[in-house]
């Protein structure tokens, strides 16, 4: 099968993956899928069992200030293959189903995605703080965190 | 001055495991006679502030240096200042680095786990004000927001000629404003 938009595209038809808005063209490296975030509990199992995607690499989110972006790094030993997978979400409530059931690596990559961009996972196992203590109470890579003065920032985070 | 039963011949023969009461036993008669504060204050004073042990502590690259004053090159041990591993046994803390928010707690547990009298020095910029880091989102600005400091030492990172000199002011804070 050749490695390119449309192998991809027919790969992933073939496989029943549910939920595939659109196969980019990409330049050799990673494939670059974008699907909908509501299929994503159905999607992951059929990328690691069908497709054998078994190891992710990476989780990681971008605030594009009208929307976010969540983004999955998958990577096939039996193929040499990277597959980058990525979902647009609400701006007011991101969120999208954990992927630590599929993929136990996203287990501390969703923690921090949740910590430093605000993007929910629904039924993660453990969503806590990973980089910033308990009771931190913003997410710092989100646009609209102001570099706050550093005395702003004591008041708010000395008693945790 | 010998004001006790114990002379300085016996106190020679002693076994370790008798020193300890022997000493009490003097120094105990020693307050007796001269008051507290004439003669034992100064005392411990001198005594303290010629063998300050820093907490064995690296934050950051300012670690480098601190264990670089250590080394044979500097020897901070001519002054007395030997690292201890454990809280328990130290008297002076020195802050060598960057200090973040999730670090910020453990190390105002490791301040409270000293034994009184104890004193803290900021090694380099970060410690002192948050460094380049200052406006980060996880950096504390300042460890004096959170433990009170009684030296700072300037430099990214401060040599180890900064850091021995930075001692030394400690040790004539000491004898100034008393233990």
């Amino acid at each position: 099968m050749e490695w390119n938009a449309e192998g991809v595209r027919a790969q992933l038809a073939a496989a029943g993956a549910p939920g595939i808005l659109s196969v980019d063209p990409f330049d050799g490296a990673a494939a670059r899928v974008r699907f909908s975030p509501e299929s994503a509990s159905a999607l992951f199992p059929v990328l690691r069992d069908a497709l054998g995607f078994t190891h992710l690499s990476t989780v990681g989110g971008i605030d594009w200030v009208e929307r976010y972006e969540v983004f999955y790094l998958l990577w096939s030993d039996a193929a040499k293959r990277y597959l980058l997978l990525s979902a647009d979400l609400d701006a007011k409530t991101p969120h999208i189903e954990t992927a630590s059931t599929v993929w136990p690596s996203a287990n501390w990559h969703e923690r921090e995605a949740w910590e430093l961009v605000g993007i929910g996972f629904d039924h993660h196992p453990d969503l806590r703080h990973l980089l910033m203590p308990d009771g931190y109470s913003f997410h710092p890579l989100q646009r609209s965190f102001k570099l706050h003065e550093p005395e702003d920032l004591e008041v708010k985070v000395r008693h945790v | 001055m010998v004001t006790n039963d114990v002379s300085f011949v016996e106190i020679e023969t002693l076994r370790s495991r008798e020193f300890l009461p022997a000493a009490k036993e003097a120094l105990g008669s020693m307050i007796k006679e001269q008051g507290e504060s004439k003669l034992i204050r100064p005392v411990f004073n001198w005594a303290g502030r010629n063998s300050l042990f820093p907490l064995h502590w690296g934050l950051a690259c300012c670690a480098i240096e601190f264990a670089a004053a250590f080394g044979a090159r500097w020897d901070a041990e001519r002054f007395g200042v030997v690292p201890r591993s454990s809280p328990r046994q130290c008297d002076l803390l020195i802050v060598n680095g960057t200090v973040t928010w999730k670090v910020a707690h453990k190390l105002i547990a490791l301040y409270e786990q000293m034994p009184e009298p104890k004193w803290v020095i900021a090694m380099g910029n970060c410690a002192t004000g948050g460094g380049p880091f200052r406006t980060a989102y996880s950096v504390v600005p300042g460890v004096d927001k959170l433990v009170p400091v009684d030296v700072y030492i300037a430099g990214c990172p401060p040599r180890p000629e900064a850091l021995l000199d930075g001692i030394l002011r400690l040790e004539a804070l000491i004898r100034e404003r008393g233990a």
